[in-house]
């Protein structure tokens, strides 16, 4: 039986033009008119990928920095050190295949930066750069983090040397959060946040599917409903077809707006494929059974529930930097609990943090609090519709 | 004794102010075509949604196949058959497939399902249609389609909730044949109509219900004896005079004479061979007469008697 109301389900579903125009369609449309918007931008970065960059290094110069950049390289995977001679790393530069060239003189010795964003005469290492823009940010904040904290050390070692072990513990906590902070704001691009935002709009969008499945289970909303709650099966059993069969075919149209952004826009999305999926399935399970809860809360018309349903998603949608680059900050600052369980944010956040963080941390976060809305949601509507009857039909 | 398949006691159930059903009462047997008469908002539609567990009811109690109805009772579920008011078809779904699904809520063999989708389609007269989309189907069509889908399952009980509403003579008349099949072949039928022609053609008992209360019930021979209208003979007699209208409304059972413009109206109570004994009368007066002719109450008669004539949707339309 599963099975064969599933099969119908996807049928229904398919046939719906009005669902294919918006699930599907819809969101290919807003993401063209983005790379239209922004697709320069997209298209010249190469964000989440590393960070290639030339070293040279002078003889004799403190190997301090180049165990960093190989740290940077092979544990943190920002950076694609090459190290080499100083005329092969400014044709490299020239010939863009790298972002920038670290110098590094002995101590004492100084060098002058092309179009320098940083230079120390101190450490004898200069950043030279051929543009500006966020690689080179990047490239910067290592170095500039790199002279502080080894000037930092200097200064203790000479004035208290008894306290350098304490300097060591606190500089190690400070590198800790160059990783999972500072460099990820670097990596952030908030052009990018449009795109999630789009494709947590395209999750949200299971919530009319949702909606309808309530319509078509709710006895008091349809007289279909009446029908199938009158038939000889338990309404469990007609369910779970159902429900499946608007998650697959959401998860469809998903798939198909985020493979168009990723392989006809080259919109850079990151390369994490098995987790990206999830999230967008998670994601599209948490909008199916919004939908769906707010089909079965309350005695509201069937066509302001709709409206509600919409409303939700476009605001979560909103909130989470759909149409205005940042407020996800500024919600996540000022009112963090909203931030917290914004279904669009959370998205948005759980897609992000796979291309921005090393760690599955706030990954994880995102998702556990994805799952959880989700069961809530889930275990509300069951109670709600699990043997009822309703007062008027 | 017949055995009973519903079985309604004392059910009330209230909107807010509202009393749609007053401690209705019914009893319905196996093997009956039964109807449900009344005016609008007489509660007849709030009863079928009761009888299917649908409804939250205030008091009272409702068996099906000797079981009390719940939401969940699958098992007598499993043997009713639904066409409800509204048509209630999927649009995505074609004609088969829509039979097909509601078929396969109560029937799980492939074969089988087949089989009886098969004979849905042919009863219902869409074999030409098996691919058609509910929205392409003129009105009869989709009626015939919504009644296909709540019979597919052979159900021993079908409940009919006005099925022939807005549906032209031809369709009409095969909907109605159909049930009457349906009933050969062992189906006990609930059926509500405002037509009473319908109810007075297909149906071997009736309920007629006003304001939530069952006001009259049995056949329609009886539910015609319930009422003081009988027989209505209309006569050409010219230049009657005042003492005959007089003598003939002396009659047995006559209740009501009136005599205009040469044309003779006699309303009897009940009783048989009255217009024997009018005759018998004018020929002993040896009093000339024109064409003759006599109606018996209609079923049309009996409800408005009972119901009475005034308009009901006053407070709706307020």
């Amino acid at each position: 039986m599963f099975f064969r109301l599933y099969r119908y389900g996807l049928i229904r579903s398919s046939r719906d033009r009005m669902m294919i125009f918006w699930n599907l369609i819809f969101p290919v449309i807003l993401g063209s008119l983005f790379h239209v918007a922004f697709g320069n931008y997209t298209d010249k970065e190469v964000l989440f990928h590393r960070v290639p960059v030339a070293y040279v290094q002078e003889e004799g110069a403190d190997g301090n920095f180049a165990l960093l950049l190989e740290a940077l390289e092979t544990e943190n995977g920002l950076i694609q050190v090459q190290k080499t001679s100083q005329e092969k790393a400014e044709k490299l530069l020239r010939e863009g295949e790298a972002e920038g060239i670290f110098f590094q003189k002995k101590t004492g010795a100084g060098e002058q930066s092309l179009k320098g964003l940083s230079g120390q005469e101190n450490s004898g290492i200069s950043l030279v750069v051929a543009e500006q823009g966020i690689n080179q940010t990047i490239l910067n904040s290592i170095l500039e983090q790199y002279e502080r904290t080894s000037a930092t050390f200097i200064a203790i070692g000479k004035e208290h040397p008894e306290g350098i072990q304490k300097a060591a513990e606190v500089l190690e906590g400070e590198y800790s959060y160059l990783k999972e902070g500072s460099l990820g704001d670097a990596a952030s691009n908030s052009i990018l946040d449009y795109f999630y935002s789009l494709i947590a709009m395209n999750c949200l969008m299971g919530a009319v599917m949702g909606l309808q499945c309530a319509v078509e289970f709710k006895a008091n909303l349809s007289a279909l409903a009446a029908r199938r709650m009158a038939a000889g099966a338990s309404r469990f059993r007609m369910l779970w077809p159902d429900l499946a069969a608007k998650v697959t075919l959401q998860f469809v149209c998903i798939i198909f707006s985020v493979s168009y952004l990723m392989f006809a826009l080259d919109v850079p999305l990151g390369d994490q494929w098995g987790f990206l999926l999830l999230t967008l399935f998670s994601g599209d399970v948490l909008g199916v059974f919004l939908g769906f809860f707010i089909g079965v809360c309350g005695k509201m018309p069937y066509q302001m529930k709709e409206a509600l349903c919409v409303t939700i998603m476009m605001v979560s949608s909103f909130f989470s930097g759909l149409m205005v680059s940042g407020i996800q900050r500024l919600i996540e600052r000022y009112v963090p609990v909203f931030a917290r369980i914004n279904p669009a944010s959370l998205i948005t956040k759980a897609c992000c943090s796979l291309n921005i963080y090393d760690t599955y941390g706030r990954y994880l976060e995102n998702m556990g609090i994805m799952l959880a809305l989700t069961a809530a949601l889930a275990a509300g509507s069951f109670l709600i519709v699990r043997r009822e009857r309703y007062a008027g039909i | 004794m017949a055995k009973k398949v519903v079985e309604i006691e004392n059910l009330v159930k209230r909107y807010k102010d509202l009393i749609a059903l007053d401690h209705l009462n019914l009893a319905i047997e196996e093997g009956e075509v039964f109807g449900l008469l009344g005016p609008n908002g007489s509660g007849k539609t709030t009863a079928i949604n009761c009888i299917l567990a649908l409804l939250h009811f205030d008091k009272g109690s409702v068996k099906v196949f000797g079981e009390e109805m719940q939401p969940d009772s699958y098992g007598s579920k499993r043997q009713i058959g639904v066409v409800l008011q509204n048509v209630a078809v999927f649009e995505e779904l074609t004609v088969q497939e829509n039979i097909d699904y509601f078929c396969g809520l109560y029937v799980q063999e492939k074969q089988v399902r087949k089989q009886y989708v098969e004979e849905a389609i042919e009863f219902s007269g869409l074999e030409n249609f098996r691919k058609f989309y509910p929205k392409k189907l003129s009105g009869g069509l989709l009626r015939r389609l919504n009644i296909a889908c709540g019979i597919a399952h052979k159900p021993k009980l079908i409940i009919m909730d006005e099925p022939t509403v807005a549906v032209d003579p031809q369709s009409r008349n095969r909907i109605l044949e159909g049930i009457q099949k349906l009933n050969r072949d062992g189906a006990t039928i609930i059926y509500t109509s405002h037509y009473m022609e319908e109810v007075e053609q297909i149906c071997s008992r009736i309920a007629i219900l006003d304001k939530g209360r069952c006001v009259a019930s049995g056949t329609k021979e009886e539910l015609k004896s319930m009422i003081k209208m009988g027989e209505k003979i209309h006569m050409e007699a010219e230049g009657l005079a005042p003492y005959q209208i007089a003598e003939i409304k002396e009659l047995r059972h006559v209740y009501q004479v009136d005599y205009r413009d040469g044309m003779l109206e006699i309303r009897c109570s009940g009783g048989k061979h009255n217009l024997v004994h009018i005759l018998e009368y004018f020929g002993s007066r040896e009093i000339g007469f024109g064409r003759v002719y006599s109606e018996l109450p209609t079923l049309n008669d009996v409800f408005l008697e009972i119901t009475g004539k005034d308009l009901r949707d006053h407070a709706e339309v307020k």
